[in-house]
């Protein structure tokens, strides 16, 4: 299914350029309700380079005019951090980027999955130039009134070890890829 | 209140509401800066067709939900604050999806302080966001670590 054109006036950073942006392209590799197994634990499949433009896309995407989040000449001036401050829920970015298009934690890029709750809390602010590896692990998986949820913690470490943020990601899933095909044919 | 401190804030304290347009065009930013390209939220065909929401339309993020609802206590109080205040967690519950074309307006007031010592208190913040018919669109839980 190829994405509207409409969207390539938003790409801005270069992992937007690079990112595969169709979800519905390799959905048959994405991890199901029904495969998740509790417990499970990985790396996701890429590491995330923080970059400058990364966060600065994001807090503009949320509205924020706030000079220490979008003007950057200002933050490096200003900033307690000396770079942009970012959003506390900037997080999902290196997610969708970490996790990829196949291995543990990919159903958060299921057609059809609804979000019910999420939770992130945040240890210590990102750096410019840290790598980040994300830690899936599947923490919860459970029907409730008839709606299947799954849940994992993504824990987010620099390349010295340090956990900045911690995300436990919920989301109510198609069941099978049965159900999920329904939804990437529509 | 710009630079608030535990000693002094209290509960009840009341936030500006913050107020965020969910037009296609900026679901259609928040798609690419998060990565998220779900087509539920950018391909207003598959969405009439899918209607993963019962309904013909495309939705806002939940995470761009959660993103108005943190913003109304970190443009009051600073993700990092200018006393050294700064944000620990938050957490969401989303009860009715944001059709697009919406406007949700966000407001907030602190419910609890959490008093842990000199240096580690902190205070809880009750948020919630509607839709312009008034609806409950969702609510969060942030944590605010204060300055004494």
């Amino acid at each position: 299914m190829a994405v509207p054109a409409r969207l390539d006036k938003y790409v801005r950073t270069e992992k937007q350029r690079h990112f595969p942006k169709d979800f519905m392209t390799g959905w048959e590799d994405y991890e199901t309700w029904s495969e998740a197994t509790v417990g499970q634990s990985g790396p996701a499949q890429r590491t995330f380079v923080i970059t400058e433009e990364d966060i600065l896309d994001y807090n503009k995407a949320c509205g924020e005019t706030d000079p220490l989040m979008i003007d950057p000449d200002y933050a490096r001036k200003n900033s307690p951090t000396g770079e942009l401050l970012q959003h506390p829920i900037f997080v999902t970015t290196i997610a969708f980027y970490s996790l990829g298009e196949n291995g543990i934690g990919t159903w958060i890029r299921t057609p059809g999955a609804r979000n019910p709750h999420q939770r992130i809390e945040i240890i210590e602010p990102f750096k410019y130039g840290e790598i980040v590896t994300t830690t899936v692990t599947t923490s919860q998986k459970f029907v409730q009134r008839g709606k299947p949820y799954l849940q994992m913690l993504l824990d987010f470490h620099n390349e010295k070890g340090a956990l900045k943020a911690r995300w436990w990601c919920s989301l109510i899933l198609p069941e099978t890829q049965a159900d999920v095909a329904r939804f990437a044919n529509a | 209140m710009s630079n608030p401190t535990f000693s002094k804030i209290e509960t009840g304290y009341a936030f500006p509401s913050v107020a965020q347009s969910y037009a296609q065009s900026a679901i259609d930013h928040y798609a690419l800066a998060s990565l998220d390209m779900n087509p539920v939220h950018t391909n207003e065909e598959w969405a009439a067709r899918a209607q993963v929401f019962g309904m013909p339309v495309t939705v806002g993020h939940g995470m761009m939900t959660m993103s108005t609802l943190a913003s109304v206590v970190t443009r009051a109080w600073g993700v990092i604050g200018k006393n050294g205040g700064s944000i620990r967690y938050v957490d969401s519950k989303f009860t009715k999806p944001v059709k697009v074309g919406e406007t949700v307006t966000a407001t907030a007031k602190v419910k609890q302080k959490h008093f842990h010592g000199p240096g580690k208190n902190w205070v809880q913040v009750l948020v919630e966001g509607k839709d312009s018919t008034g609806d409950l669109i969702g609510f969060a839980e942030v944590g605010y670590n204060l300055p004494d």
